[in-house]
């Protein structure tokens, strides 16, 4: 065992930990000290859990429960990239108020589908490009090592410099920094067959959303849901046609619970963090795939020099 | 809501017509066909006729088409004819105010001689084709829209030729409620009906410049109204388009109320932030 003060020396900026729990005895063996040690410091307390896991350690703190600031995962982590703006926002107002932030979140909660893990992952992995040499502050990230797949397990391991249980604390000998920039340069998996595909240039932006609305109505989506997927495509056009080359190629699938929408092209975007973090209501551009982020299902976005792609998910 | 879209035949005239016909040079016949049977209908509703340009002068004696008497209508006072440089740059350079003040008294003046309205049909290719007269034209046609759409009175056929730029017949297409152009897109339309401002069609970001250009030289009182029941699509460009235009009006001091918005366009805007640019009420949403 290492002890803290040889990890990271507190106020060294941002701590991102992971805490792997078996049970709700030692979820709350984890967490109760956690949470109590920032409120005793006079910290803003911010905890994103899903509502089965919250609910545990609400009744675990008891009073101290009102002191804390809550958000459903379930709700604001169902498409992992919205909540590095969240914690980003949380940091900004605690900055402001003068007062250090502390983070309790568990993006990756036993029964996701495939996808939205591999999501989590670069989630936590970004968290580290987003917010290493900023601010001092500090995120704790729960695991259900009981219940979560092992790929989800040694992922958090590398997406975190420090790794805990209840009773042992150590850095993880997994953790590289530049893990973000590859994951977000790794393409992502391809489906074998059953796509349909199609290019699209400068002219085709409404016959592509078109395409992408008589899809969703025949794979059984809502009009609701097909409004938005058109919406979502004629962003992702727009991105791709200003600044993919001109040109793309639009895929669209089903599997047995999603529609998926996939854009390609050969442009590459630099920054890991496209579409995470809120832009200003004035600033020129970036609003659309923040946009995309905060109302679709689940984004995918991965870029390297093969070029750039985004995938769209809608659960049915 | 005021009629609207595109049209392949000739609508059947009514009151407050406003109606962007793009013709073919070469094809007479259809042009002036169309230019004879809209001012025939003003005939049948009683309205005088005024009608602006060459081309379409030029159009009044073709045989075909209900119009009678071109001579004799002339002579009875029914029907004006002026070239563009008569109607529109008489009294200097084009500006929508003297636009406006010279229909405006043209219309009364029918009126006041007994008739119901004034029917213009207006070629105005040459000021479209102009840069120094095509910005304030498109502007006109606008300002113009609100004048027709409030009562007033006057109807309007304006015509340009389909060999202009592509953009400047995008520009004029979208100020029109109605519009005629076979082979020209005109994804959205901006135009007035009786509660203010009305948004149809599909606004994108490859058009939203031209939606905030036109929104810029918006006529309103204190309180702007815009209608978006029959918006069909909004992306996030055209919604920070209506953001910034809500801002701007604001900023003198007039509030805005946005009509008939879709769910998906609301929380669009509120993801956005976009209520913190300028307030605005939602009222009348729809699914």
């Amino acid at each position: 065992m290492t002890t803290p003060a040889t990890i990271t020396p507190s106020s060294a900026g941002f701590e991102h930990e992971a805490l792997f729990y078996r049970d709700d005895e030692t979820f709350l063996a984890g967490l109760l000290p956690f949470v109590r040690e920032g409120l005793a410091r006079g910290e803003d307390v911010l905890v994103a859990e899903p509502a089965d896991r919250a609910a545990v350690l609400r009744e675990g703190l008891g009073a101290d429960a009102a002191a804390v600031r809550w958000l459903d995962m379930g709700a604001v982590g169902a498409n992992p990239a919205r909540i590095i703006g969240l914690w980003a926002d949380a940091l900004d107002a605690a900055g402001a108020a003068g007062r250090r932030l502390r983070g309790v979140g568990e993006p990756a909660w036993p029964g996701r589908h495939e996808a939205e893990f591999a999501e989590c992952r670069l989630h936590e992995l970004l968290l580290n490009t987003a917010f290493d040499g900023g601010p001092p502050w500090q995120l704790l990230c729960p695991y259900d090592q009981a219940r979560l797949p092992r790929a989800v397990r040694t992922g958090a391991l590398q997406s975190h410099p420090v790794v805990s249980t209840p009773e042992h604390r150590r850095p993880s000998t997994a953790f590289h920094r530049e893990a973000a920039a590859a994951a977000f340069g790794t393409a992502l998996h391809q489906p074998a067959d059953g796509v349909l595909r199609g290019n699209y240039g400068p002219d085709d932006v409404q016959a592509t959303r078109r395409t992408v609305v008589s899809f969703a109505r025949s794979v059984g989506l809502t009009t609701e849901q097909g409004q938005l997927l058109e919406l979502a495509a004629s962003e992702l056009l727009a991105n791709s046609l200003a600044h993919g080359g001109g040109s793309g190629t639009v895929s669209l699938w089903a599997t047995k619970d999603a529609a998926v929408v996939e854009f390609r092209d050969e442009g590459r975007i630099p920054d890991p963090l496209v579409g995470r973090l809120a832009p200003r209501p004035d600033a020129p551009g970036g609003h659309g795939l923040y946009a995309v982020n905060q109302l679709c299902d689940l984004v995918q976005v991965r870029s390297s020099a093969e070029g750039t792609t985004v995938r769209i998910t809608t659960w049915r | 809501m005021r009629g609207h879209g595109s049209v392949t035949e000739l609508p059947q005239a009514a009151a407050a017509d406003h109606l962007c016909w793009v013709h073919d040079d070469d094809d007479d016949a259809a042009f002036g066909s169309a230019v004879r049977a809209f001012l025939a209908g003003g005939l049948d509703r009683g309205e005088r006729l005024l009608c602006v340009g060459e081309r379409a002068i030029s159009a009044l004696d073709g045989a075909e088409g209900r119009l009678g008497d071109v001579d004799g209508l002339r002579a009875a006072g029914v029907l004006e004819t002026m070239t563009v440089a008569e109607a529109y740059a008489a009294t200097g350079a084009l500006a929508v105010d003297r636009q406006r003040a010279f229909y405006a008294a043209a219309t009364q003046r029918a009126r006041a001689d007994g008739y119901r309205g004034l029917r213009v049909v207006a070629e105005v290719t040459e000021l479209a084709a102009d840069p120094g007269t095509v910005d304030e034209l498109v502007r006109w046609e606008h300002a113009a829209d609100e004048f027709i759409a409030s009562g007033s009175g006057m109807s309007a056929m304006c015509a340009y030729r389909g060999d202009l730029a592509a953009a400047t017949l995008g520009d004029a297409l979208a100020a029109h409620p109605t519009t005629h152009a076979p082979d020209h897109l005109s994804p959205w339309r901006l135009f007035f009906d009786e509660h203010g401002l009305a948004l149809a069609g599909s606004v994108d970001t490859f058009t939203a410049d031209r939606l905030a250009a036109l929104l810029a030289g918006t006529p309103t009182g204190e309180r702007a109204v815009l209608d978006l029941g029959d918006l069909e699509f909004v992306d996030v460009a055209g919604c920070r388009v209506l953001a910034g235009w809500a801002a701007s009006l604001r900023a003198r001091g007039v509030s805005l109320e946005i009509r008939g918005a879709s769910r998906l366009m609301q929380r669009v805007w509120h993801v956005l932030g976009l209520d913190e640019l300028a307030p605005v009420a939602f009222t009348g949403a729809r699914g």
